[in-house]
Order: C-alpha cells, then sequence, then structure tokens
C-alpha cells in the first residue's frame, strides 16, 4: 500500500511543514469537522486549511470537563478539550479557527474559543438547519463575511481566478474520492473501509495537491489488485461523527467478520459526492454545492434528504445491515435512530443496529457483543 | 350538585360559577386525563403544602394553567385546530396566529401538562415514561420537556396537532422531536429556522442578515400556518397580539418593583407559575393569568407595606435562572436553606439593559425577529447572561444559584461559561447547579439540597461578615 504510507509519511512532517510554510509567510487556518467550511476559499488566499477531526481519547473529555457540562456529543467535547490543553498540535499552529456554527454542540465549542481561549483568534458564520432560498442566502452570507475575514488576514485579495484554481484543486480531489467510493460497489475492491477512512482523514491535513497525487497513486494500486478474502455481511455504516483515532466501531465490525462497504457520516468524512462549478458566480456556485447540493446531516429540519440518501446506499452498495454510530447525547441523530429502522426496512428489507458511544474503553465489551449477535443474524 | 374535584378547584382559585359553568368540560377532560376520585386527597394535599394558596392571585394561577389544560385536552373535540409549538419560543408567531381566529387552540402543551399534571397532581412520571418508550429513552440526556409532549400524545390525553411550529432557532432537539411527532403522526411542521451565530461578546450587536433570516422564516410559517389551518393572519394581528402581551410587560415591571423589597414578597415557586404561563399560553391560560397577576400585585402590594415576605428580611438574595416546571419542592429548595430570590430569567429581561432594536424592518416576522434577537436569549449565549449581570445591581444580589438544564444543549452550554463570566463581572459567587426542571426523578430536592445548602451557608456567612 504505497499510497497509503505516503500519506502517513507526509503526515508526519506535517506540523514541521506547517511551521516551515508560516515562516514563509502563510497563514493556517483551523476549522471544526462538518463539511461546511469552503476550503477553496481558504486556498485561494494561499492559506492552508487544517480541520480539526481527532477524537476517541477519553482522557481528553475529562479536559474538556473544565469548561462545559458532560451531557454534550464527546467528539465536540473532545474538540474544547483539545482547544484548551492544547494536546492537539494542530490547534497551537493555527492563526485563524473559522467555526461554521451548525447545531449547539457546536455552539458549545464556539463559546469555549470565545470565553476561555479569546487569545486564538476566531471567526464564526452560522448553518442553517432547513434547505430554502432564504437559508441558502444566509449561507451564502456568512461565507462572503468569512472571504472577507481571510482577505484581511492573509492581505491576498480572493479574486476569481484565485477561486476558480481552488475550486478546480478540490472538484478533482472530490472527484477521486467519488471514484473511489464507486468502486467500493464491486465485490472485488482490494482496499478497506479503513484505508478509505484513513484517505478521508488525511485529506483533512494533508496538503491538497501532494493528497490528490497519493488519491490518483491509490486509484491505480487498488484498481489491479486481488481481492479480499473477507466475504463477510456488507455493512453500511452511519452516524455524526467518524474521528481520527475513534477507530473502536470499524476495528469491531471488520474483527467480527463484517466488510464496511460506505460510510456516511457528517463529521469526519468528506462530502465528495457532489463538485461546485465553475462558471459563473463562484461564491454563489460555493454556497449552492456546500449548503444547498450536499446531502444534509442529521441535524437539518427534517432530516428525511439524509434518511433517502442512506436507503439509496443501502441499495447501491448492496449492504446487508447498516450499523448506525450514535455519539452519546447527540440528540438529533438519537432521535432519528428511533424511526430511521421503520423506513429502512419497510424500503429495503434491511435490519439496522445501533451502537453507542461516549469514547469510553468500558463500553467495548458490550458494543462488541451487539455486533457480534448482529453479524451472526446476517449469516444466517 | 357538587363533584369529587370542587374542592381542590376551589383551592386553584376557581369560583363555584365556574365550576358549574365547566362542570361538563372539567369531566370530560378530567376523565381523558385519567383523574378521578381517588386523586383528589393527594392532589389537595400537595398544592396546599408547595403553594402560598394564602394568596388568591396564587390560586388564579393554579386554575389559569389548569383551564388552559381543559381547553387543551378538549380542544379537537370542540372543533377547533391545533397548533403546538416548542418551549421555549419565540411567542409572536403564535400570538398572531392566535389573535386572527377564534377557531385555532394554540399552546405548549408540554409545558402544561408538566404544569397540572406535575404540579398540581403530582401525576407526571407515567407521562414521561409513555414518551421514554416511545422514541425519546432514558439515559441520552433527552428532553423531558419532549418526553411528557410525546407521551401525552400517545396516551391519548392531549390532541395529535394539525400543526407543529418548530422552534429551529435554539435547540435542536425540539425540531428534531417534532420530526418524530410527523413519523408518528403525519404531522405538518412549519420550522421556524435560525441560527444562533453569535460570536462570544458580540451582543448588544447583530447583523441585519440575522434578523431577515429569522424573519423571512417567520413570514413563512406564518404563511404555511394560513394554508394548513385555512385561516387568513389578520393584517393587525401583530398589533393586537402587541396590545395583549403589553398588560403583562407592564404587571411584570409592577412585579420587579415589588421583588426589590427586603424581605421579598413572594416565592419563586409561585413566580415560575407565573412566568411560564406566559411563555405557553396564547389563550385563555395567560389572559386568567394576567388577571391573576394583578390580584396576585395587589396583595403583595399589602405584603410589602406590613414587611412580609417570603423568606427572612436580611437573607442573603440570590437570582434563580428558572423554577421547576413539574415539582416546586426543587424551586423551593433555595428558599428552604434561607436565600431570597429576588430574579428570575423572566424578571431579568425587565431588570436586563434595554437594548433597543436596530434597523428598520416592515414585515411583521422581521419586526419579531428584530426584536428578539435584541432581547439576547435567542441572540447567543452571552446575550442572556448580560442580562443576569445587570439585573445582579438593580435587584442587589448577594449571588446567583444557576441551575442549568442537563438535557437542554442551549441551556446547558451555560454550565460553566456564566459561573466565569459572572463571578468575574460581579464579583458575587456562582453556584452552577445541574438539574432538569421539567422531571424531579433524578433531579429530586433532596438530591441537590446539600451543594445548595452549603451554598447558602458561605452566603449567609460572607453576609454577616460584612454587616
Amino acid at each position: 500500500m504505497k499510497s497509503l504510507d505516503k500519506l502517513d509519511s507526509h503526515l508526519k512532517t506535517r506540523l514541521r511543514d506547517l511551521s516551515k510554510a508560516k515562516e514563509q509567510g502563510r497563514k493556517v487556518i483551523g476549522y471544526p469537522a462538518g463539511g461546511y467550511l469552503p476550503e477553496e476559499l481558504v486556498l485561494a488566499c494561499d492559506a492552508i486549511p487544517i480541520c480539526f477531526i481527532q477524537a476517541g481519547d477519553n482522557a481528553v473529555l475529562r479536559d474538556a470537563g473544565n469548561y462545559v457540562c458532560r451531557w454534550f456529543d464527546p467528539f465536540w467535547r473532545s474538540q474544547i478539550g483539545y482547544l484548551t490543553s492544547r494536546k492537539d498540535p494542530y490547534y497551537e499552529i493555527v492563526d485563524l479557527i473559522a467555526i461554521p456554527i451548525t447545531d449547539n454542540h457546536v455552539r458549545a465549542f464556539s463559546n469555549t474559543a470565545g470565553c476561555y481561549t479569546p487569545e486564538v483568534q476566531s471567526f464564526v458564520f452560522g448553518v442553517p438547519h432547513v434547505k430554502d432560498k432564504l437559508a441558502l442566502d444566509y449561507y451564502l452570507q456568512g461565507i462572503n463575511r468569512l472571504k472577507k475575514k481571510l482577505e484581511e488576514l492573509t492581505g491576498i485579495e480572493i479574486t476569481d481566478s484565485r477561486i476558480r484554481r481552488s475550486i478546480e484543486l478540490c472538484n478533482r480531489e472530490r472527484e477521486l474520492f467519488r471514484e473511489i467510493s464507486i468502486m467500493r460497489k464491486s465485490e472485488n475492491f482490494a482496499a478497506t473501509s479503513k484505508d478509505f477512512v484513513a484517505l478521508n482523514h488525511g485529506s483533512f491535513l494533508a496538503d491538497k495537491e501532494t493528497m490528490i497525487d497519493i488519491l490518483e497513486s491509490f486509484i491505480k494500486e487498488f484498481k489491479g489488485s486481488p481481492p479480499l478474502s473477507n466475504n463477510g455481511p456488507r455493512i453500511l455504516l452511519t452516524g455524526p461523527t467518524l474521528a481520527q483515532g475513534d477507530s473502536k466501531v470499524m476495528d469491531i465490525i471488520e474483527d467480527t467478520g463484517g466488510v464496511i462497504v460506505m460510510e456516511e457520516f457528517a463529521e469526519g468524512i468528506r462530502p465528495y459526492w457532489g463538485e461546485v462549478k465553475t462558471e459563473g458566480d463562484l461564491m454563489a456556485n460555493l454556497a449552492e454545492s456546500y449548503f444547498m447540493e450536499r446531502v444534509c446531516p442529521g441535524w437539518f429540519r427534517p432530516g428525511t434528504e439524509r434518511l433517502d440518501f442512506l436507503v439509496k446506499l443501502a441499495r447501491d452498495y448492496s449492504a446487508a445491515g447498516l450499523i448506525w454510530y450514535q455519539l452519546m447525547y447527540r440528540e438529533s441523530y438519537k432521535v432519528e435512530s428511533y424511526f430511521f429502522p421503520d423506513k429502512l426496512k419497510k424500503e429495503t428489507g434491511l435490519p439496522m443496529l445501533v451502537v453507542e458511544s461516549e469514547y469510553d474503553a468500558k463500553e467495548t465489551g458490550r458494543m462488541k457483543t451487539r455486533i457480534e449477535t448482529f453479524m451472526e443474524m446476517l449469516t444466517r | 350538585m357538587a363533584n369529587y374535584y370542587d374542592g381542590l378547584l376551589r383551592l386553584c382559585g376557581f369560583e363555584d360559577e365556574d365550576i358549574g359553568e365547566e362542570r361538563p368540560r372539567i369531566d370530560a377532560s378530567f376523565e381523558r386525563l385519567g383523574i378521578g376520585p381517588e386523586d383528589m386527597e393527594t392532589a389537595e394535599s400537595w398544592v396546599s403544602q408547595n403553594h402560598d394558596i394564602s394568596l388568591q392571585g396564587v390560586r388564579k394561577l393554579l386554575g389559569a394553567w389548569l383551564k388552559e389544560l381543559i381547553d387543551l385536552v378538549l380542544a379537537k373535540d370542540e372543533g377547533k385546530k391545533v397548533v403546538y409549538f416548542g418551549f421555549p419560543s419565540i411567542l409572536g408567531p403564535g400570538l398572531m396566529i392566535s389573535a386572527s381566529s377564534n377557531d385555532v387552540f394554540l399552546s405548549a402543551p408540554d409545558m402544561v401538562l408538566d404544569h397540572t399534571m406535575g404540579h398540581i397532581f403530582n401525576k407526571l412520571t407515567p407521562i414521561l415514561e409513555e414518551g421514554e418508550k416511545n422514541g425519546l429513552p432514558p439515559g441520552h440526556a433527552l428532553c423531558s420537556l419532549w418526553q411528557a409532549k410525546i407521551g401525552g400524545t400517545v396516551k391519548g390525553m392531549i390532541p395529535v396537532p394539525d400543526l407543529a411550529l418548530a422552534s429551529s432557532y435554539y435547540c435542536d432537539m425540539g425540531s428534531k422531536a417534532d420530526d418524530l411527532v410527523t413519523a408518528l403522526y403525519g404531522v405538518p411542521i412549519a420550522y421556524i429556522d435560525g441560527v444562533m451565530d453569535s460570536k462570544w461578546g458580540e451582543f448588544p450587536d447583530y447583523l441585519p442578515e440575522r434578523v431577515r433570516y429569522l424573519g423571512g422564516q417567520i413570514n413563512q410559517a406564518l404563511k404555511m400556518a394560513e394554508k394548513v389551518l385555512d385561516i387568513k393572519i389578520a393584517s393587525d394581528a401583530w398589533e393586537k397580539s402587541q396590545q395583549d402581551s403589553q398588560a403583562f410587560i407592564n404587571n411584570l415591571l409592577k412585579l420587579l418593583e415589588l421583588m426589590k423589597a427586603d424581605p421579598v414578597p413572594v416565592s419563586i415557586v409561585e413566580l415560575e407559575l407565573l412566568e411560564a404561563l406566559s411563555g405557553t399560553s396564547t389563550g385563555r391560560g395567560i389572559q386568567e393569568g394576567i388577571k391573576a397577576m394583578e390580584i396576585l400585585i395587589q396583595e403583595l402590594e399589602e405584603r410589602f407595606k406590613a414587611s412580609v415576605g417570603a423568606t427572612e428580611r436580611g437573607a442573603p438574595r440570590v437570582m434563580t435562572w428558572v423554577g421547576h416546571c413539574t415539582d416546586p419542592r426543587v424551586t423551593r429548595l433555595v428558599e428552604d436553606v434561607g436565600l431570597a430570590v429576588p430574579l428570575t430569567l423572566t424578571l431579568s429581561w425587565v431588570a436586563g439593559p434595554t437594548v433597543e432594536p436596530k434597523g428598520n424592518y416592515t414585515t411583521p416576522g422581521e419586526i419579531i425577529a428584530n426584536s428578539e434577537l435584541a432581547m439576547g436569549m435567542y441572540h447567543g449565549t452571552d446575550g442572556a447572561i448580560k442580562a443576569f449581570e445587570t439585573g445582579a445591581k438593580v435587584m442587589k444580589l448577594d449571588g446567583f444559584s444557576m441551575n442549568y438544564l442537563y438535557n437542554c444543549r442551549p441551556d446547558a452550554t451555560l454550565s460553566h461559561t456564566t459561573k466565569k463570566y459572572l463571578e468575574e463581572k460581579t464579583g458575587l459567587p456562582v453556584l452552577s447547579l445541574e438539574i432538569d426542571c421539567f422531571d424531579s426523578r433524578t433531579y429530586s430536592a433532596a438530591s441537590l439540597r446539600t451543594k445548595v445548602e452549603t451554598f447558602a451557608e458561605m452566603l449567609k456567612a460572607t453576609k454577616k461578615s460584612a454587616t
């Protein structure tokens, strides 16, 4: 797996590379996961986007406990923990944190940044929870303010030609992720879900051109490879967040004989199914693609678009079952996990299993038993 | 002819004439709620023990809640179209719909169930449990207000609404639970979306696009309400609803003056009944509530003259964010340990800084949105907290007992930031108290007592040493 080795080597020196870039006057823009920050705008002013996607360490939640009560999604408490404890070095290196406010879990993170770490410059803009013209306009106004902020910070005017170049770059990255995803429909595909997730997580931190090179190599490498020997149940994995460092559920599914054929997550997996048009009003195109065309996360109201998409994915990827990876206290997902199984059953005949996590080692045994039983049921 | 509930209703401010007139409706609604003669002894002693029924205004307030309950339970049977909104809520759209049609019953039914089945009958638990069985399980910090709404609906106590007005500008849970109601019953939803995307410290400023977005969403919801309910929102509906609300605001200002007294003349338990009603009812409940408020103010003026209060003179004065909506014992706890509570969230709106809405907007939605953003609560976390800071000076506080709802994410964001902010800005001590003010099964008065007691002792010692 040369391409994944290359990604690994690249990420090992990434912080050093970022420091050097900063010495040369480039800015590093951090942003939390969720897929609502158009990286194109950051790239267009020669800055470097870095997405905070690390989580899974229960000790960091204890750090967060000094700033917020425990009743928030552990991924977002992790971000609060990393921000305040500086245990994630990427938080240390950024010049600005740009925060698209999606739901109240993100707002808790944003409040902490403003209240407890005012020395870290932050910029917020809102992501509405419904899809209509008013909401699209509001999102567009938000990213226009972001553009202005980035211009002020970097001193570089974000012209149309700069945006177009960065859209083309990001479109290429999305296209490659799509290509890999389509390859994964085949029973003969040689790469695992973990490989795909590693690419995705890597793409949030890596240099964009290097990442494209890695993705191209990955596709070439795996096109001719022999298929994996695992013929276990094909699993569609979904949930709010799949963070870097939180591989427990994937490990258990693989260990119990399952094959994850597709992941649908709002945070931790890059939205790659669409692309941004390069003609006409480019800011409007970004808003259209990032806000309207992208399949909405579970905290949108209603969440039917995402639930329909899950049904489609289940069919397209010939899934045998769906595992809903619920992070504790992410209430919008929890409520949907109650009524979605009926819809899934009705439309595809597939069963669904909900497993829950608060990044706690103690939950592993229970999670394993539940997934094991689910797999047994699927293979019967 | 007398009936088993007459005594309780008299205790709750009903006149004999009211009972006589309402009897068929009371019978029908109590039957649907599963309230019978066997519940009266408990309810009467629960009300007597936990409320200051020596005040006629308090009894009338309890009565206003019961009348709201009866109207809610029978709304569909009586041919009304039923609309539910979430709590807390921007009330403007609901008031406008209510002002435009007598055929629509519009309320926050969960709050009604909490204040009646909880506050009066102490019978909320089975309703909450039904909600837990139907999509909102325990152990996940899901909203217990919503558990009551779902539970009450599944049990057939309250009607399935014709339309839900989803408060998508504040909490994520409410709108998603509205989706659950749709999944269960096919109820159409008018989402009023907004984004609390203010930067920390931004209040009282806000961007005009926030007004336009939230306002536009309100306008869209009103259009949808017209279509679904087959009504026409009257052109003067906003002005009319404002006139109706003005009486409440005026009374609140009078109440604020009375609460400055030492001793504080009334318990927060009773204030909670009043404050919650104003965010719940758009119909008879609030109309009766305003009348009760007027009686209460007169009674408190008498108490003020006689230097009579709910707590001892000289008791340390603290602000409490909100009272308990189902179990008055939890609210009373703060006073039981010797603290006076002259300031609450609702009073802080009139005690806090007056932020004039900015800009000129012409549509009803934008006017409502502009006014709400200037108020702070729907602006962002620091918008809410800043009102407490000003309120502390006005009400001469000695500290804050800030109870945040663990299972309400917008509220839980206050858990640590409020303490830090208020302690730094006011120099006063802040107790950050985790509660569930819609369900006392886990966060009971007994479980909270040690914390509040210790805080009270500290405040008393500080006050004593200062004098």
